[in-house]
């Protein structure tokens, strides 16, 4: 399997004041192409911090890493754009859907600044929601609204999706609907797919599981037999 | 879809939008339509002036044989030189009461090319019977003539007449006055009237000689030398006054209105360019504020920080295109009644308004770029803003105790919501001081469209009824002696008092500065025309010295206790200037002048006690027969009634008070545009924090008490502030304005800052309407939502 991300040693801090956070600290992982990936910790554990740097949305203040052999952590704003432009897709918690475009048009939307878009409709139709196309972000419930999210994440046809509590303002069943449709997308197309959450539950249908806590990555299980997300229960 | 975004985030606040592109409309309104006619007034004229010769220079003699004309060829510095006859003559309409006047300008016709050709827009050439004339079409169709009909006239004494063989105008007589003293042309009372020279001479006693003189210059010649020259030359025949092309009262007026509508059309422009552009600012760094988790989530997609400044600026840019094309279109159709409307008044033959495309090219340009720039400031945020931080919403302001509390007797004074107004002005100053600033510019707007209001009115009637108050003013054609002029007036029936004034032309001059200007020689406490200063108490003339006007002081840049030297061909020795002290300068809004005591005025002249007009009271049952004594007599020029002028005055302020009007709505929506969009963006902005309150239980009108309260609250300081700037903008408008004809005094108004304070706080009442209905509309649950 190849390797996707490789990081060493990464640090991630913030200075308040005379104080130095450090929401993160001598994290080091891989992660390989077409893995589900769970990350667990509780709440201010570094999980978005961490989320944040592997998406190359925010530079690590120590260590490497590196997506391939390219150096992230010396990137400049340019290649870091154009690598969230081309590598990356992201889903919210809260969606963050353009409230002023219709689901179709969301999804477009980041299907225009893509290399290799997938196909617009296809993407909808496979979250569910082809009779609801023309629906703004504020006529749709929060469960579609978090599909066409993933839609419009995986429209892109990035090699990575990542995942912040995509969950966290759902329901049970919409809940598994959405793992479902990211666990599909991580076996179907060959993707590694990573899923924050504090919900213990959903750790049992990764690949491996991530554990942070207080800013270190304190260990990595390896599941040898994922369950289906529809036989995962809370 | 960006695109799609935009338009769709611009529907959804189309009102702010709107409100923010009327303003710009506005502006390019008046900048397209100002340009437009300015570039066709311009250009017909220069081709008005170039094919009919028109002359570079002119003087005036007592007479020169026709003769002597062609030796002045070859003064250095002349390319063509031509006499003529210039005489005024009254017409008599059967029926008609009134004075109407003909000058008689006498051509050649066999010239071919001559220097101030008549252009004939309709008829035929002059007859060989002599006994026709072309006439000038403004007077032509005031008084419904019709070619082939005779006019009659009086021309010394004698009733002659001509046939109207054609219609005409001249380039000297595009602007057509009587006299100085007349603010208008008024065609129906005078015109010009083009008469060969064999036929003009046998009307008048200076038979075979010239009274005027018009010449070009050769190529490369300077005027100055010329004048030099020709002065020499001419001293011989009388010269009473010889000046260039730009002192030539036609052309003077023609430029000066030309140059004005250039001030207004950069100035006015660029001010609601302004106001629109700090909307515009506001509104941009408003929206990307409340739309960070947006401008985050598009980052985080892989949007380059380019695009989404793009994205933002289209905004501004799409507002700026909508406001360029529109006001352009409006402006060029505006041009078309603006144009016609200074047909009224120029005679310029060809005079078209001719759609411009460049200026409706320029108009969207202007407007992109005053959008651009201030799309570009409003958005400028975007690119520092990181995407992971974008996504974590704001740390809410901190609150804290402000200054204002340490006021007690205040404090303790405001219930919860005015104590909550007062802490948030002090935490959001930037949000607070846009809305002061916006209430200052709405306050300064309309105060300044007043204040033009009441001071034009001042400017035009105080000169006739608190400093003219004479009933007649009789003009004479040639200074006659004092004692003779008022022995003869006092016992015509009627008169109550007679006084008489000379109205001498002179130069006055300081250092290098130099003005042409008509001195007032005025009798000393005169009663007739008074001479006020600006708490209108009388002055004194002093015994010597002179007094000035205001304009005249800063156009001389002169102070009480300057010397002037005065040059004046009325002066026994022209060559040996006399030196005047500024004795006083005092305020004068209609006209340029100079003022001396009478008698002080004759001995500095050295001609004796000589005077150039006479102001009469008279009872009204006589006025009739004063005209019907004086009209044809050859020692007075013309009768001006004080009653008719002031009517003539009423007619033309009551056109203007559409203006005004115009002006003073043009203000309220400015204003409404500032405050409408401060009050809806508070309101968004602020919807959670309106929410929260609604959902402690408060009622929205107590909501809306809170706002209302921080809008009042900043509305005193804001119209405060828009005392001085409204005079700063009056002062600017009043430079730009100011002429020979018009001075505009740039003192507020008495009762603007009042009436501008009255519709500031209704504009500001109106955007609060608005605002209820947005707090009426709140949705609760989804403002108190997490992130946006």
């Amino acid at each position: 399997m190849e390797t996707l991300i490789t990081a060493r040693e990464i640090g991630k801090y913030y200075r308040m004041g005379e104080v130095t956070v450090k929401a993160l600290q001598g994290v080091s992982f891989e992660l390989y192409e077409a893995e589900f990936v769970v990350i667990l910790g509780p709440s201010g554990s570094g999980k978005s911090t961490l989320l944040n740097l592997i998406g190359g949305m925010d530079k690590a203040s120590d260590g490497e890493l590196y997506y391939g052999n390219t150096p992230l952590h010396l990137a400049d704003a340019r290649t870091l754009t154009l690598y969230r432009r081309s590598v990356v897709g992201f889903v919210f918690q809260f969606y963050n859907l353009i409230p002023s475009l219709t689901a179709y048009e969301n999804v477009s939307l980041s299907a225009e600044i893509a290399q290799q878009p997938l196909p617009v409709r296809e993407m909808l139709e496979q979250v569910g929601l082809a009779d609801r196309l023309q629906h703004f972000p504020s006529q749709l419930s929060g469960g579609e609204q978090q599909r066409v999210a993933l839609a419009r994440a995986m429209v892109k046809n990035p090699r990575m999706l990542l995942c912040d509590e995509p969950t966290g303002a759902l329901d049970y069943n919409t809940s598994i609907q959405v793992l479902r449709l990211l666990k599909e997308f991580c076996g179907t197309y060959g993707k590694t797919v990573v899923v924050i959450t504090h919900n213990i539950a959903i750790a049992r249908i990764a690949d491996r599981v991530f554990y942070l806590k207080d800013g270190r990555l304190a260990r990595i299980e390896r599941n040898e037999n994922p369950l289906p997300p529809e036989k995962v229960t809370w | 879809m960006l695109w799609r975004k935009m338009l769709r985030d611009l529907k959804d606040n189309k009102g702010m939008y709107i409100a923010c592109a009327v303003v710009m409309v506005i502006g390019l309104l008046f900048f397209t339509s100002f340009s437009m006619v300015l570039v066709n007034m311009e250009e017909a004229r220069n081709n008005f002036y170039y094919y009919q010769n028109f002359a570079d220079g002119f003087a005036e003699v007592k007479a020169m044989p026709v003769g002597e004309v062609e030796r002045l060829r070859f003064v250095e510095g002349i390319k063509d030189i031509q006499g003529r006859l210039v005489k005024d003559v009254r017409v008599v309409f059967p029926g008609r009461e009134d004075n109407v006047y003909l000058r008689l300008v006498s051509v050649d016709p066999g010239l071919l090319n001559p220097i101030n050709g008549v252009r004939l827009e309709s008829g035929v050439p002059f007859d060989e019977q002599g006994l026709s004339m072309w006439i000038d079409s403004k007077f032509y169709r005031a008084n419904g003539l019709e070619l082939g009909a005779e006019v009659e006239f009086v021309a010394e004494g004698k009733k002659r007449s001509l046939r109207i063989a054609g219609v005409g105008v001249s380039p000297e007589f595009i602007y057509a006055m009587r006299s100085a003293g007349d603010l208008f042309p008024k065609p129906e009372e005078f015109g010009i009237a083009y008469v060969p020279y064999q036929t003009m001479e046998t009307f008048f006693r200076e038979q075979g000689s010239v009274n005027s003189l018009v010449f070009k210059l050769a190529p490369g010649a300077d005027y100055q030398a010329v004048e030099d020259r020709l002065k020499l030359e001419l001293k011989a025949y009388g010269l009473k006054s010889i000046y260039p092309r730009k002192d030539q009262a036609s052309h003077a007026i023609l430029s000066e209105e030309l140059e004005q509508l250039k001030n207004m059309g950069r100035s006015i422009p660029l001010i609601f360019l302004g106001v629109a552009s700090i909307i515009l600012y506001i509104m941009l760094r408003r929206m990307i504020e409340n739309q960070r988790v947006q401008i985050g989530v598009l980052k985080a997609m892989g949007f380059t920080d380019k695009e989404v400044v793009l994205h933002y600026l289209s905004y501004a840019l799409v507002i700026g295109a909508a406001g360029g094309i529109a006001g352009g279109l409006l402006g060029a159709m505006l041009s078309g009644p603006y144009t016609a409307m200074y047909r009224l008044y120029f005679n310029i033959p060809g005079l078209e308004s001719r759609f411009l495309p460049a200026s409706l090219l320029l108009s969207l340009a202007l407007s992109l770029l005053f959008s651009g720039i201030a799309g570009y400031r409003g958005c400028r945020a975007v690119l520092t803003l990181e995407p992971a931080e974008a996504m974590r919403p704001r740390s809410p302001l901190p609150g804290k105790s402000v200054l204002l509390e340490k006021v007690t007797l205040f404090w303790n004074a405001l219930n919860v919501q005015g104590k909550m107004a007062v802490r948030n002005l002090a935490r959001n100053k930037g949000r607070s001081l846009f809305i002061a600033v916006g209430m200052t510019f709405t306050f300064a707007l309309l105060a300044m469209s007043w204040s033009m209001w009441e001071l034009s009115e001042r400017m035009l009637f105080d000169q006739f009824e608190k400093i003219e108050i004479y009933d007649v003013k009789i003009n004479l054609s040639q200074p006659l002696d004092r004692s003779l002029v008022e022995r003869e007036l006092s016992g015509f029936p009627g008169v109550k008092s007679v006084e008489s004034k000379a109205e001498i032309p002179v130069t006055l001059i300081n250092k290098w500065k130099k003005k042409d200007v008509v001195l007032l020689g005025l009798p000393a406490g005169s009663e007739l025309h008074r001479v006020l200063d600006a708490d209108y108490r009388q002055v004194q003339l002093p015994g010597s010295g002179v007094v000035i006007s205001e304009r005249l002081a800063q156009l001389l840049d002169a102070g009480v206790g300057t010397e002037l030297t005065l040059e004046s061909l009325m002066l026994k020795e022209p060559d040996s200037p006399p030196k005047v002290v500024v004795a006083g300068i005092i305020p004068q809004y209609v006209g340029v002048n100079a003022y001396m005591e009478l008698e002080a005025l004759q001995d500095m002249l050295g001609q004796g006690e000589i005077v150039t007009a006479a102001m009469l009271k008279i009872d009204e049952r006589d006025l009739s027969l004063l005209h019907e004594k004086y009209r044809d007599a050859a020692a007075i020029a013309g009768l001006e009634d004080r009653a008719k002028m002031l009517r003539q005055l009423r007619e033309l302020m009551g056109s203007y008070s559409a203006t005004v009007y115009i002006m003073l709505l043009i203000g309220m929506v400015v204003g409404f545009a500032i405050v409408y969009n401060t009050s809806v963006i508070s309101v968004a902005e602020r919807s959670r924090e309106l929410a929260s309150m609604m959902v402690l239980g408060m009622t929205p009108s107590e909501v809306l008490a809170v706002i209302a309260f921080e809008q009042w609250f900043l509305s005193i300081f804001g119209m405060l502030g828009g005392i001085p700037l409204a005079k700063l903008m009056l002062v600017g408008l009043a430079r730009s304005i100011s002429n020979d004809v018009y001075t505009m005094p740039t003192a507020l108004g008495m009762m603007s800052p009042a009436v501008a304070a009255l519709f500031t706080a209704f504009t500001i009442w109106i955007g609060q309407r608005a605002a209820a209905q947005k707090i009426k509309s709140l949705h609760l649950a989804d403002a108190l939502k997490v992130a946006e």
